[in-house]
């Protein structure tokens, strides 16, 4: 049974889900019963009357902000215009989650609008740590930091990523935001087996999950995996967020879905599914914790 | 071993050149060439930005063919990617950019129609600011007032054209009549963009009331304004136009210029 919205606040490892504008006028006028809504940060730094719509939410729903332009894995550093407008947001907002992902987009003052992929080494590892410090203090919050979708990987690596994500919760403090979806895109597309990946993730630090949907692409005689966020949640990816919440017990949950945007009851089912999910995968010790 | 700043340089080049052996060297292949895997970021970065410049220009859209609006888009984010990650604040390059392509010289119109789109996204995404009241300007003396400047709420925006800009973006909004039809030559448009609430407001503006306000609006002193108001209309009355500012909520703050600031055109 999922909590009314006035209850969720009590309940923070409840199901949430992504909040697209085009759902936000239902949202408000129905008042459905999810436990949180997740929103991207980036959206709501400008001005208008989209910061406007997140005091209305926040009224209503527990709030989670999700950044996908800081850029935590820049060589040159963090833009300290985002942070600077990142912690006003955060302090109007109050959310209680705050997560990016481990992920460059800038460069040589271009932004380049996707999460792109690390090489894993020594010296990309001292670059992140020190990133996400600095918006740590910067922000006065722990950062959940993200797996990415990976569709490549770099010859020179020599770090695999749960273990560099390992090091980096461990030098920086930060916390861990374990996207399944990401690790069966990832695993399909570079060979690697994604509940090896699971197992190897440093599970205390894990603060939240992300389901979503992807799709398939060919290229030639292979396929790869594409992170799209436009369908429902595939069937392995239901497999590996159970082994998920066995291994990291009941965190928040949140399905995401930004790309062929569904009406906002499929996208409620695709959350009560995760919510049927939970108390058939963990036991009651874990729940307690 | 390409260092970390290097790498990112490599991929930015391969993303926004065709310039790609460099990074495509630094990827493993495993059973897929790796051209193919940096495609994928490539078709992300590419698309969603395309996706956000069609959201800003939709008049600029229905103009041209959709082949071109999709080649134009990628030139302009091969030249011109993305300063920093609010995409709302994209794209204000992309009239000029649009007015020196070759192709656009045919439709003439079409770079004002998007500076047009763009003061109105401009507009949207403006932060909020409280108008000030006439009333704040009465313990101004009149020879000191000539020296003022005044601030306007984020969302004001003007343009001008040769061309009825105002009519075919209207004409080329998704519910305007199909066999609608302009004539170019009813002549030109001072346009005023603005918000009201969550509204976007278009004015048009006589030739003079706009060369006042875009100068106020560009930070010259009154005296300055009054004097480029003066160019077409003689009988300008500054004690007429600055009251009208103020009961359009326009103002948002005044501030004294320094001597003889406005003598020097200001950025």
């Amino acid at each position: 049974m999922i909590p009314k919205a006035q209850d969720a606040r009590a309940i923070p490892a409840a199901i949430g889900i992504g909040m697209r504008t085009l759902h936000f006028d239902e949202i408000i006028a129905t008042r459905p019963a999810i436990g949180w809504l997740e929103v991207h940060a980036e959206n709501y730094l400008g001005g208008g009357p989209a910061p406007l719509r997140l005091d209305t939410i926040r009224q209503e729903y527990p709030l989670s902000l999700h950044g996908v332009g800081l850029s935590l894995g820049s060589a040159e550093g963090l833009a300290d215009d985002h942070l600077r407008r990142l912690r006003t947001l955060i302090a109007r907002t109050e959310p209680f989650l705050v997560s990016e992902h481990l992920s460059w987009s800038i460069t040589g003052d271009a932004y380049l609008n996707d999460l792109l992929p690390l090489p894993y080494t020594e010296e990309s590892l001292d670059i992140v740590v020190a990133n996400v410090a600095k918006a740590q203090a910067a922000l006065g919050r722990r950062l959940l930091v993200e797996n990415p979708a990976s569709y490549l990987r770099y010859r020179h690596s020599t770090i695999p990523e749960p273990d560099f994500l390992g090091e980096l919760v461990r030098r920086s403090g930060c916390g861990l935001l374990c996207d399944v979806n990401n690790i069966f895109v990832t695993c399909g597309n570079l060979d690697l087996n994604a509940e090896a990946y699971l197992e190897a993730l440093p599970a205390a630090a894990v603060g939240e999950i992300h389901i979503a949907g992807h799709s398939r692409v060919m290229r030639g005689s292979q396929s790869l995996v594409i992170d799209d966020h436009g369908s429902p949640v595939a069937p392995p990816v239901w497999d590996l967020y159970c082994r998920a919440l066995k291994r990291f017990g009941l965190v928040p949950s949140l399905v995401e879905w930004d790309n062929n945007l569904p009406p906002l009851t499929q996208l409620l089912d695709e959350a009560w599914k995760a919510e049927r999910a939970a108390p058939a995968t963990v036991d009651c010790d874990a729940c307690a914790a | 071993m390409l260092a970390l700043h290097e790498v990112q340089t490599e991929f930015r080049r391969a993303i926004l050149t065709v310039d790609t052996d460099t990074f495509c060297a630094l990827i493993a292949a495993d059973g897929l060439a790796p051209e193919e895997r940096l495609g994928v970021y490539r078709n992300n970065i590419v698309a969603s930005l395309t996706a956000v410049l069609r959201e800003t220009f939709p008049a600029v859209c229905r103009l041209v063919e959709e082949q071109f609006f999709a080649y134009a888009a990628h030139e302009f984010i091969c030249r011109h990617p993305p300063e920093c990650a609010v995409l709302a604040e994209y794209g204000g390059r992309f009239p000029d950019f649009l007015a020196a392509s070759a192709p656009c010289r045919e439709l003439v119109y079409l770079a004002d129609v998007a500076r047009l789109e763009g003061l109105m996204k401009v507009a949207a995404n403006a932060a909020h600011a409280d108008p000030i009241a006439a009333m704040t300007l009465g313990d101004v003396a009149a020879e000191d007032a000539q020296r003022l400047t005044l601030q306007l709420h984020p969302s004001f925006g003007f343009v001008a054209s040769r061309w009825p800009i105002d009519r075919i973006w209207r004409a080329n909004r998704p519910e305007a009549a199909a066999e609608a039809t302009i004539d170019l030559a009813a002549g030109g448009v001072w346009l005023e963009v603005s918000r009201a609430d969550a509204n976007i407001v278009m004015r048009s503006l006589d030739c003079t009331t706009f060369a006042f306000r875009s100068a106020v609006q560009r930070g010259e002193t009154l005296e300055r304004a009054t004097e480029a108001a003066l160019v077409t209309d003689p009988a300008f009355d500054l004690c007429r136009a600055l009251p009208a500012l103020f009961l359009d909520g326009a103002v948002i703050a005044v501030n004294s210029a320094q001597p003889h600031a406005g003598r020097e055109p200001r950025q």
